[in-house]
């Protein structure tokens, strides 16, 4: 590692530990209701799902939180941040703008692995699966689809005119994302033209991933890993090269 | 515009120009700013004044590395800020305009993780956070957090902020005492004059005649983005056409004589402002015999009047003024 990686992995801890602090400091208990979240619809939808989705269907659930979470998060705390002028500050200082979003994004990953965990938990036992040995391919898998959406979450923010317009971008993205992209439902049952546009979605290749880790199909693993490995280097690239930091 | 000090500038601008794109199509662009030339000496406060959307905040942001200019060089310690961001972050602080800090921290949480962040040595990290806290007078609000903080404190914390960055040697204030009350605004003032000492160079825009006259050593006057006037603050009211003001109060309770004598006085010297109990008139010598002599007929009559040198606001007026003119 060379002196100004370190040096950034140094000065996204501090941001990290900052983030985190007001984090559970505004929102704690909020985080705890974040938390079981994704259980709601884990029991609703397992009731009146076919044996066949069911896996799907946890892997929809998990995914719902995952990027859901991480994109709101990214978009309205850069929202926040422009409305304090705290945006500012930070585009004055002299760091990478990943220390900035890796920080924002890092502060509630804790929270959506534990409610992945706790949902894949809940989902082992209600749907009587055995997913023990699969727990550190689904939790790699979790980091990949966490890593692909930070993008989303820091374009939302950043484009934004008003915080006010962020929030409800970041929060009508979210949704199309989570009930328009097929997470909660195959690929397969969408028409041949929409499942094109489906894979320019990285939580399409997100659920195929985590369903693939399941059901144990190595090449589509092997598939959707690369592809949400892409979209994760281009979000770094993207956020790194200063896409809108410095304003024009 | 170069500095009072010698040796070499700690900021230089050069050319710097900045115009907004229309986000209508068709729309004409908006002239932020045009060919703007300044440099602020190491130790030296420069204020920029100017009315609401004069372009100072953009200057500042462009300065700061928020902005992208269209054209110029902007140089902070003699790194080029567009060509390499980061090595001109390093040499600088900025404080942007009604910014509020992380509210959840705790006072001391703040200074210690953003000067981490921005580069202080982990080792000395806490040891230099409770120097800058005795500093700027936040010791005894360390624990606290920064949302229980009054307005003045909460801009003191923005300035230790701004104090933990280790290689700054140049701090932008956008309007650093908006919205203070006076006595807060003084502390402040008192904070930034400790900056001065130690060497720090401070380019800060303000709307407060007083703060600029108190703290700058250079006053830019800024309008429509261009410079209009800069200079020492006495040589800039030394420009003015007239060096003095009568002011005459409770015009209203006059008597007859003493009234038609005050408006005599609009025959020999230009009124400049006049209500129903006020009127000022603007002076050539304030202290020559001949208008010593009429202030004590005046007040030998009952008339409530003072005489006083002219000061920075009226050379910004009447700059400002004319410019609009």
């Amino acid at each position: 590692m060379n002196g100004s990686a370190l040096r950034t992995a140094y000065q996204t801890y501090d941001a990290l530990e900052m983030a985190m602090r007001a984090t559970l400091r505004e929102i704690g208990v909020l985080l705890a209701f974040v938390i079981i979240f994704p259980l709601g619809f884990l029991f609703f939808l397992g009731q009146i799902a076919t044996p066949s989705l069911r896996a799907q269907v946890l892997v929809g659930s998990v995914m719902m939180e995952m990027a859901l979470l991480n994109i709101n998060v990214v978009a309205q705390g850069i929202g926040q941040d422009k409305l304090s002028k705290l945006y500012d500050l930070w585009v004055s200082f002299p760091i990478s703008p990943v220390v900035y979003v890796a920080s924002l994004a890092l502060s509630v990953l804790p929270f959506s692995l534990g409610s992945a965990l706790l949902t894949l938990a809940a989902g082992a036992v209600y749907f009587h699966l055995n997913l023990i040995p699969l727990l550190l391919p689904l939790l790699l898998g979790l980091l990949l689809v966490w890593a692909s959406t930070i993008g989303i979450g820091f374009l939302i923010g950043v484009y934004g005119r008003s915080p006010r317009a962020i929030n409800s971008n970041a929060q009508f993205v979210g949704i199309v994302m989570t009930f328009f992209a097929p997470i909660f439902y195959p690929v397969s049952v969408l028409p041949l033209p929409l499942q094109y546009v489906a894979y320019a979605w990285p939580l399409t290749w997100g659920s195929s991933l985590l369903v693939s880790i399941i059901q144990g199909a190595a090449n589509q693993v092997l598939l959707a890993s690369l592809a949400l490995g892409a979209y994760a280097a281009l979000w770094l690239v993207l956020i790194g090269t200063g896409l809108r930091w410095r304003q024009v | 515009m170069a500095p009072a000090s010698g040796g070499p500038p700690v900021l230089e601008v050069r050319g710097l120009s900045k115009r907004y794109k229309p986000r209508k199509r068709g729309s004409p662009t908006t002239l932020a700013n045009d060919g703007l030339n300044l440099s602020v000496g190491r130790g030296e406060i420069v204020a920029l004044l100017g009315p609401n959307g004069a372009g100072k905040t953009t200057l500042l942001r462009q300065i700061a590395g928020q902005l992208l200019p269209d054209g110029g060089t902007i140089r902070i310690a003699g790194v080029d800020m567009i060509a390499r961001p980061l090595a001109a972050k390093e040499r600088l602080s900025v404080i942007p305009q009604e910014c509020a800090s992380s509210e959840s921290l705790t006072v001391r949480e703040t200074v210690l993780l953003f000067g981490r962040i921005k580069g202080l040595e982990r080792k000395t990290a806490t040891q230099r956070t409770q120097e800058i806290l005795v500093e700027v007078g936040l010791q005894d609000e360390s624990e606290k957090l920064v949302r229980e903080l009054s307005g003045g404190l909460k801009r003191r914390v923005l300035i230790a902020v701004a104090m933990s960055a280790p290689a700054a040697e140049l701090l932008l204030l956008d309007e650093p005492t908006t919205g203070l009350d006076p006595e807060a605004r003084r502390s402040v003032w008192r904070v930034i004059l400790g900056l001065k000492r130690r060497g720090l160079s401070i380019l800060l825009t303000t709307h407060y005649i007083e703060e600029a006259e108190y703290l700058a050593d250079r006053v830019v006057v800024v309008t429509h983005g261009r410079f209009v006037v800069h200079g020492r603050v006495e040589e800039i009211r030394a420009g003015l056409p007239y060096q003095g003001r009568l002011e005459v109060r409770a015009l209203d309770r006059l008597s007859p004589e003493a009234r038609r004598r005050v408006d005599a006085l609009g025959q020999r010297w230009k009124e400049a402002l006049r209500s129903d109990s006020y009127v000022r008139f603007e002076i050539p010598d304030p202290f020559s015999r001949e208008t010593v002599s009429e202030l004590g007929e005046l007040t030998s009559l009952g008339v409530r009047a003072s005489l006083s040198p002219v000061s920075l606001e009226d050379a910004y007026l009447a700059v400002v003024g004319a410019v609009e003119e």
